[in-house]
């Protein structure tokens, strides 16, 4: 399993990439192998408002349903649209395949570095 | 998890990096680390190897044992042969599935039950309850023996490996064998939960269990696990106990009946008696009935049906999710999710399968009964309501070796064809016919067996003025039996069918023949339906009763259509109430080669079932029919039956070179006039009834089903050239039918020589008629076949009999009587075996070749040709302006 020692994680497996200020949005690499093979995403549109700790879409695996939760407050500037004729591309390259982007940030979640999140995923696995 | 059951497989699942989880109490693999979508994937294009051990395994011994089952069981245990098996459901007394089942029948005195891994203790109580009142016993093996589900078009290919070449069960859906794999025992059922047409289930003793699973991973099998066993099964539309079956999700029970599966493993029969349930059931398939005839005045005892469901709009769906029509909550989606499939395009035959994949969000839904088929309907995706609609199924298993995923397309009517310009759609038409006539008859060799071209004459008769008339015609007894005619202008083809009766009979060397019947079919039928007219002659107050028992070859073993239920018998064969399947019994063939008939087996059947009727004839021939040692046999034991031979594709050869069918005791012979005879494409029957005979009435009745039964107007110009074609036929048949069988074994010898796999006994040269049959490779027959044709040689591919179906063909069916016409010898023959091997083995165009060899060869042989004749025919030729 994959930590990039670069990235921020919440307890609901999403990763957060901070690129000025913008958070990028993905689900973490443990996230996919749980899941298995990812069959479908549900997307929010840009412009959308979205609240730390709060939905923001879901993902299907051919197993189950899991919702994608947001850790940070804002509102969506952009959308990784190429996942919605290929999700698989979250099995293939977790950190690769952004979700949102999410600019005016006002809150966020409380957000585990690498090692911490590797800690916690050890004991959740 | 330690409380949790283990399989014998546990530990090579793990070694495989195997996710396991709890299943019913066992610790099984969900998958393997390639994935849920790659393992449904490598199901349907290669092999996947399931562990189902877990699956309950219930032994039934003893006396009472078909009692008992009757008894428990929905199906009707009588209908299960040796070595076969059957899909069931274990009733409540409500009518509701405690589980459902398969039961094995591979041994004569035991039966096994399998059933859902999570109900054995459940049905186990159930099946003990009742079983207090039998004097047999249940044993649960569970534990006894390994399965091993082998699943996907490569399974056959790599259990044969295994097997060392034998076949692993008889081809069709549900057989049963025991045999040996590299020195191991095994039992095999051609059964499975994948959907794919080919597949097994293999128990194995628990100690040898990895040995088999790592040696077909060895071979290129890769394990699945129960993820794709439920995406795989959910695309083949099969149930599982606790969705489709079971309770829905309010708890209430769901009658066996709302799965329309129940139609075939439930059973009625008076012998099953009081079943468990059976009232309940009665009144569920009355509902049932109703619903198919689209009458949804009561629904009550099946208000609900499990239905295929597709959802349109983007999305997943799920077991539980509501289904809605308009306001109204009609059901729930029982199972659902995305599912993987190959793309595929091109069409019918010519379907390539790509390496390109995609997914559809596809389930089952339990659903208001009067819902139909394209029907739309919403399911509620967590408080968003998307469109899906109701398909007539997910997937398709009728063109094996693989399993056809089914893409959702609306019904459309056939466009109308553009009303304008037929003057240049005419001209068209004559130009094109034109172009294929040359095409047909000067550059192709043809080997279709069952086709020959007439001669000039025999065409030139059948275009000529009879072609346009009629002349129906009956015997009267007031006149002393003699045909009466009921149209002025007939006197001509009055005299033309005499002689051709008179020459047909010379030729069979029988009493009788009927030449109006316009085809071999037509012949079979006028005779079944003949034969069960006479059989209900002297009672005309009831129902007349169908034939039964009666003994024909498989459709799969080379026999035709002509004598099965599903042609020509269908409307005249019985159904045994004990089995509740067609009154059939098929001829056993012989373990070494599988093209002839097994006389003492055959014997050990006419006793047991002592069918009324015996058709031999096959449409795959390439053996004698043992007309003379069974005819021997049943006069022997006094066996009351009626011996038939449909000769449609051997007519021609009737003789010395062949068999002569009224000398070794048939007593009706029927045919196609068109294959190796001379004739136009019509039929004709014969029998050798004599007048003083009680059976002559037999043949009076048949001479009644052709006609006013079967023909009103019976084809006067093929009438005619069928007349010319007997002449051609008795004056040339010492010549043409031994260059036919000397023809026939040399090109299957030199085909052989070229390194094509020629089927059949070497001892004999391969075969004793028209025919060679030559293996391709399984599936294969009709790639190379289209290959053929675009070399100018035209063949049929055809499934052989170990083999699914015409898909599946892994053979090429071919028959020396037309290029023998054309003055094929064997310099001929074996000049074409070199050309078929360099276009089947090596892959070259010989098509340049093919026309050569063809066009050399295009006068007609075996008919009358001298000056005076030739003349005559040019003559006639221009009066009818051919």
């Amino acid at each position: 399993m994959n930590y990039p020692a670069e990235l921020k994680y919440s307890k609901s497996h999403e990763w957060v990439k901070m690129d000025g200020d913008v958070a990028v949005i993905g689900i973490s690499d443990f996230a996919q192998d749980a899941l298995g093979d990812v069959v479908f995403i549900n997307l929010p549109a840009e412009g959308d408002e979205v609240t730390a700790g709060e939905s923001f879409g879901d993902v299907e695996s051919v197993k189950a349903v899991s919702d994608l939760i947001c850790p940070v407050s804002g509102v969506i500037c952009a959308v990784n649209e190429e996942l919605l004729d290929a999700p698989e591309k979250l099995n293939q390259g977790a950190y690769d395949a952004w979700i949102i982007k999410v600019e005016n940030i006002t809150d966020q979640e409380e957000l585990l570095d690498a090692a911490a999140y590797e800690a916690f995923c050890a004991e959740e696995g | 998890m330690s409380e949790l059951k283990r399989t014998q497989l546990y530990d090579v699942h793990i070694q495989a990096g195997a996710s396991m989880v709890d299943f019913g109490g066992w610790e099984m693999p969900i998958q393997y680390p390639s994935g849920i979508v790659a393992e449904h994937l490598y199901t349907r294009h290669a092999c996947s190897l399931f562990d189902v051990s877990h699956m309950g395994r219930l032994l039934i011994e003893g006396p009472d044992r078909v009692a008992f089952l009757q008894h428990v069981l929905t199906s009707n245990v009588m209908a299960l042969d040796l070595n076969m098996a059957q899909y069931c459901i274990i009733p409540d007394e409500n009518g509701c599935a405690v589980d459902d089942a398969y039961l094995y029948r591979f041994e004569e005195d035991r039966f096994l039950l399998v059933v859902n891994a999570a109900n054995t203790e459940k049905d186990l109580k159930h099946l003990n309850k009742i079983v207090k009142d039998y004097n047999c016993t249940i044993t649960d093996i569970t534990a006894d023996y390994a399965g091993i589900a082998v699943q996907g078009p490569k399974s056959k290919e790599l259990m044969m490996i295994l097997s060392g070449g034998e076949a692993v069960t008889e081809p069709m859906k549900n057989a049963l064998n025991t045999l040996q794999l590299e020195g191991h025992t095994v039992q095999v059922a051609k059964t499975g939960y994948t959907g794919e047409p080919l597949g097994y289930e293999v128990y194995i003793a628990s100690d040898e269990a990895a040995w088999l699973w790592n040696r077909l991973v060895e071979l290129g099998a890769k394990p699945a696990g129960l993820g794709a066993r439920d995406t795989l099964r959910l695309e083949a539309g099969m149930p599982l106990y606790g969705h489709e079956m079971g309770t829905d999700p309010e708890g209430v029970p769901m009658p066996i009946f709302s799965v329309s599966l129940a139609r075939f493993a439930v059973s009625f029969s008076e012998q099953k008696g009081d079943f468990v349930g059976r009232a309940a059931l009665e009144v569920q398939s009355a509902a049932f009935k109703r619903i198919m005839n689209r009458d949804f005045s009561d629904v009550t005892a099946v208000p609900k049906r499990i239905q295929p469901i597709t959802l349109l709009d983007r999305g997943v769906i799920r077991a539980g999710m509501p289904i809605y029509r308009g306001d109204e909550q009609i059901g729930w989606v029982t199972s659902g999710t995305m599912v993987p499939y190959y793309r595929a395009e091109g069409e019918g035959l010519q379907t390539v399968i790509l390496e390109e994949t995609a997914k559809r969000s596809i389930g089952m839904c339990y659903i208001a009964s009067d819902v139909l088929e394209d029907d739309i309907v919403e399911v509620d995706i967590r408080g968003k309501r998307l469109k899906a609609v109701i398909p007539p199924y997910h997937m398709r298993v009728d063109a094996p070796p693989f399993a056809r995923p089914i893409l959702y397309r609306p019904k459309t009517e056939n466009a109308a064809a553009a009303e304008s310009d037929r003057p240049a759609k005419a001209l068209e038409l004559i130009r094109k016919a034109a172009e294929n006539h040359q095409w047909r008859q000067k550059k192709c060799i043809n080997l279709i067996p069952s086709e020959n071209t007439p001669s000039r004459a025999v065409q030139m008769l059948c275009a000529s003025d009879p072609a346009f008339r009629y002349a129906e015609h009956k015997k009267i007894k007031s006149f002393y039996d003699q045909d009466i005619f009921y149209y002025q202008g007939t006197k001509f083809i009055d005299e033309v069918e005499q002689l051709a009766v008179e020459q047909m009979k010379q030729y069979f060397g029988c009493s009788e023949v009927e030449t109006r019947v316009i085809s071999g079919q037509m012949s079979n039928t006028a005779v079944f339906s003949a034969l069960m007219d006479w059989k209900n002659r002297l009672d005309r107050k009831h129902d007349p009763k169908r034939l039964g028992y009666v003994l024909n070859n498989h459709i799969i073993k080379g026999g035709h259509l002509s004598a099965q239920p599903m042609g020509a018998l269908k409307d005249y064969i019985a159904v045994d109430p004990v089995t509740e399947k067609s009154a059939i019994v098929n001829f056993p063939v012989c373990k070494d080669n599988i093209y002839k008939i097994d006389v003492e087996e055959t014997k050990k059947i006419i006793e047991k079932y002592r069918p009324e009727l015996i058709i031999f004839g096959k449409s795959m021939v390439l053996h004698k029919e043992p007309v003379a040692a069974i005819r021997q046999f049943v006069d022997e034991q006094n066996i009351p039956t009626t011996i038939m031979y449909d000769m449609a594709h051997v007519l021609g050869l009737v003789g010395d070179y062949f068999q002569k069918p009224f000398e070794e005791g048939a007593e009706i012979v029927t045919g196609s006039t068109h294959k190796t005879f001379f004739g136009p494409q019509r039929g004709v029957i014969g029998v050798n009834y004599k007048k003083d005979e009680l059976k002559y009435g037999l043949w009076e009745t048949i001479e009644s089903r052709a006609f006013p039964g079967s023909v009103s107007n019976h084809h006067l110009g093929t009438q005619l050239g069928l007349l010319m074609a007997a002449y051609e036929m008795n004056h040339f048949k010492g010549e043409y039918q031994k260059a036919i069988i000397e023809n026939a074994k040399h090109f299957a010898k030199c085909l052989k020589a070229q390194g094509l796999n020629v089927v059949g006994d070497p001892s004999i040269d391969y075969t004793e008629t028209h025919q060679v049959i030559v293996s391709v490779g399984y599936g294969s027959g009709p790639e190379v076949a289209e290959r053929l044709e675009e070399n100018n040689i035209i063949v049929n591919y055809q499934a052989t009999p170990d083999e699914e179906g015409f898909t599946a063909s892994g053979a090429l069916r071919m028959g020396v009587s037309e290029m023998t016409r054309f003055g094929f010898g064997k310099e001929e023959f074996a000049r074409l075996a070199e050309l078929m091997a360099d276009c089947i083995l090596r892959g070259q165009d010989i098509s340049g070749d093919v026309e050569k060899l063809r066009a050399e060869h295009t006068e007609m042989r075996y008919c009358f040709n001298d000056d005076e004749y030739l003349e005559t025919l040019g003559a006639f030729a221009a009066q009818i302006g051919v």
